[in-house]
């Protein structure tokens, strides 16, 4: 393949085998996302739209169907491999922040950086992607508790992007903030799509996937749109 | 690392917590380190009082009967000229040295009060090869004495005192010319509270012509056994008439014992040490538990299953050091205190195979926490990062 696309889903079947009988979670789902594309996910609770953003991320793997990342089929990769490749081509942005309580904001923010190199990371480069999530210099040395929910989302979006991910996963990024800090954090997420980030992201939020460029409707496990 | 500074600070916030577990092991490494000390100390303190006498083979009338002799004194068991000439025989190339002995009153100058003592009577060529001297010489002729230090220091004797032996001194006067060394507890002779003088001079005021016991120098350690075996062969042939001592074999007796004393009580401290363990265990669990959304986290954004593993193996570590340390601390003043309470001396404390104790209670500590970590580790290493990321 000349130029792969960043993502590609082929027939990805997801089961959860369970004592009370199997969950079928994905049920057949095919598509591709772009480089630079901006994508919302949309569907009704249970649906499949976490189980699909967790196999995007890598963080397990297709009962079956083949689901390749740029180019890179996931299927048969150790867990090693597998986490390798969430440290250093994707970025997880989460709807309860996420941050570690027990480092502050510079460090927080440079942790998948020392995981990749795995030796500590200037905090410069920390410092640089704050500033580009526009957040205040003032709150670099505090702890997480300390800054509001959107300041904290800030954090985890410069988090998300410290290793220059191909793709930006989002499970509902906004749903923990008010609406005007909500379209904050998405004025952000277009500015980076704008600057070449491919962004897939799960939303309940008509208003908040309105920013998305695209969108993939699911129900039952199932693309229905 | 950034794991190793997550691993502190988590530590560090849960300060009462990690404290009371380190509390633990803190108690095993003292255990297990004073104990360690304490046995040790003893084993020192006893072979120091029974120095010197690891090359002997010595042989005594058998109590039960048997080579009845003649001769005066205390004893009524002696070894004849004869069996002597065999053990003497049978022993060389090693020395075999006659010992004579018996309790006497005695006078220390005039008017001054009458005491007992041991007087032994050895062949002047022989005392250079038991005894070392602390101030005088060896005296050659009959009318010349040596006294050990502590009958010295008991009765204000110098050299050049006079003794006077015997009802009014009817056994005649010796003139000290040396003071023995202190000798401690031992197997051959203990002249510490003694007067030795030579063999003639005994034979001659006591009228005697066999012995009280015959003490063999071996000068190879490696042949100690076999000395002691050809003595046996040669004069228990018929009837047993002759107890051999085979010293180093005692010394080894009396060590083994100890050791096994110690070991046992070290046991007790690997005990306490255990129990520690299983604290750690628990509050690593529960270090691991509270934690289980962030290790959802950490692998979700890229952390490998040995990192998040050994995040917690440096808290157990941290634990584990810090615990060894703290008791290690303890255990020195502890190990002080004990020995100088105790033994009434610290020269047995500060010699490096006391002092090891004290490392190999702290690493055994150290161990114990981090076998003790492991389990908890794991389990963090391999949780399912979806399963973690959900867990609220
Ligand atoms: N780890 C799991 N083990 C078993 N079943 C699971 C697991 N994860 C999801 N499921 C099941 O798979 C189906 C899809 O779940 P999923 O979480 O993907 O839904 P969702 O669209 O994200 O819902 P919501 O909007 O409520 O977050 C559900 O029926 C759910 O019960
Ligand atoms: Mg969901």
């Amino acid at each position: 393949m000349e130029n792969p696309p960043v993502m590609l889903f082929r027939d990805v079947v997801k089961v959860y085998p369970l004592p009370a009988g199997d969950v079928i979670a994905l049920d057949g789902v095919s598509f591709q996302v772009d480089r630079g594309e901006f994508i919302s996910v949309m569907g009704p609770s249970g649906s499949g739209k976490s189980t699909l953003l967790n196999l995007m991320g890598c963080l397990d793997t297709p009962t079956t169907g083949d689901i390749f990342i740029s180019g890179t089929r996931i299927g048969d990769m150790s867990d090693t491999e597998l986490t390798s490749l969430r440290r250093d081509r994707i970025g997880f942005i989460f709807q309860y922040f996420n941050l570690f309580p027990l480092l502050n904001i510079i460090e927080n923010v440079t942790f998948p950086m020392m995981l990749k190199t795995g030796r500590g990371v200037d905090p410069e480069r920390g410092k640089e992607v704050l500033r580009a999530v526009q957040l205040d210099d003032k709150l670099f040395t505090h702890t997480p508790t300390e800054l509001s929910g959107g300041q904290q989302q800030r954090v985890a979006v410069a988090r998300a992007l410290i290793n220059n991910p191909d793709i930006l996963l989002c499970d509902e990024p906004t749903g923990n903030l008010d609406s005007k800090t909500g379209d904050g954090i998405m004025d952000l997420m277009s500015e980076l799509n704008r600057k070449g980030t491919t962004i897939i992201m799960v939303t309940h939020d008509a208003h908040i996937a309105e920013y998305s460029r695209r969108t993939i409707r699911i129900a039952d496990g199932r693309i229905v749109s | 690392m950034i794991f190793w500074e997550i691993a502190k600070r988590n530590v560090r916030i849960h300060l009462l917590r990690s404290f009371l577990a380190m509390l633990g092991i803190v108690i095993g490494v003292v255990a297990i380190s004073t104990m360690g000390i304490l046995g040790n100390s003893m084993v020192l303190s006893v072979s120091d009082s029974l120095r010197t006498v690891g090359d002997s083979v010595i042989v005594t009338p058998h109590a039960g009967g048997g080579g009845m002799g003649f001769g005066s004194g205390t004893t009524s068991f002696t070894i004849s000229e004869q069996e002597f000439q065999q053990i003497k025989r049978v022993s060389a190339p090693n020395v075999a040295i006659p010992v004579l002995r018996t309790s006497e009153r005695m006078k220390l100058g005039v008017g001054s009060e009458e005491i007992v003592a041991l007087v032994y009577g050895l062949d002047p060529d022989d005392v250079p090869l038991m005894l070392n001297l602390v101030e005088g010489d060896y005296s050659r002729g009959n009318s010349g004495c040596l006294v050990g230090a502590t009958f010295a220091k008991d009765n204000n004797v110098r050299v050049g005192s006079r003794i006077s032996l015997g009802k009014d001194g009817e056994k005649g006067t010796l003139r000290v010319t040396g003071i023995i060394e202190e000798r401690g507890m031992a197997f051959d002779v203990s002249t510490d509270s003694a007067v030795v003088a030579t063999r003639d001079w005994f034979d001659g005021t006591y009228n005697r012509d066999d012995y009280d016991q015959v003490v063999v120098k071996v000068k190879n350690l490696d042949e100690i056994a076999d000395v002691k075996t050809a003595i046996e062969k040669q004069l228990n042939r018929r009837e047993t008439i002759v107890d051999v001592m085979d010293t180093r074999k005692t010394m080894e007796t009396i060590f083994e014992a100890f050791g096994q004393i110690t070991t046992f009580v070290s046991a007790i401290g690997g005990i306490s040490m255990i129990v520690a363990g299983v604290s750690i265990l628990n509050i690593m669990m529960m270090s691991v538990t509270e934690r289980i959304k962030e290790i959802g986290i950490m692998r979700s954004i890229g952390a490998q299953r040995r990192e998040v593993m050994s995040m917690f193996l440096y808290e157990a570590a941290i634990l584990g050091i810090l615990g060894a340390i703290i008791g290690g601390v303890m255990s020195f003043v502890g190990g002080y205190a004990i020995s100088s309470l105790m033994l009434q001396t610290t020269k047995y404390f500060f010699v490096p195979s006391s002092l090891i104790q004290i490392v190999y209670g702290m690493a055994f500590g150290i161990v114990v926490c981090l076998i003790c970590g492991i389990y908890p580790a794991w389990r963090a290493a391999n949780l399912n990062p979806i399963d973690a990321l959900r867990h609220e």
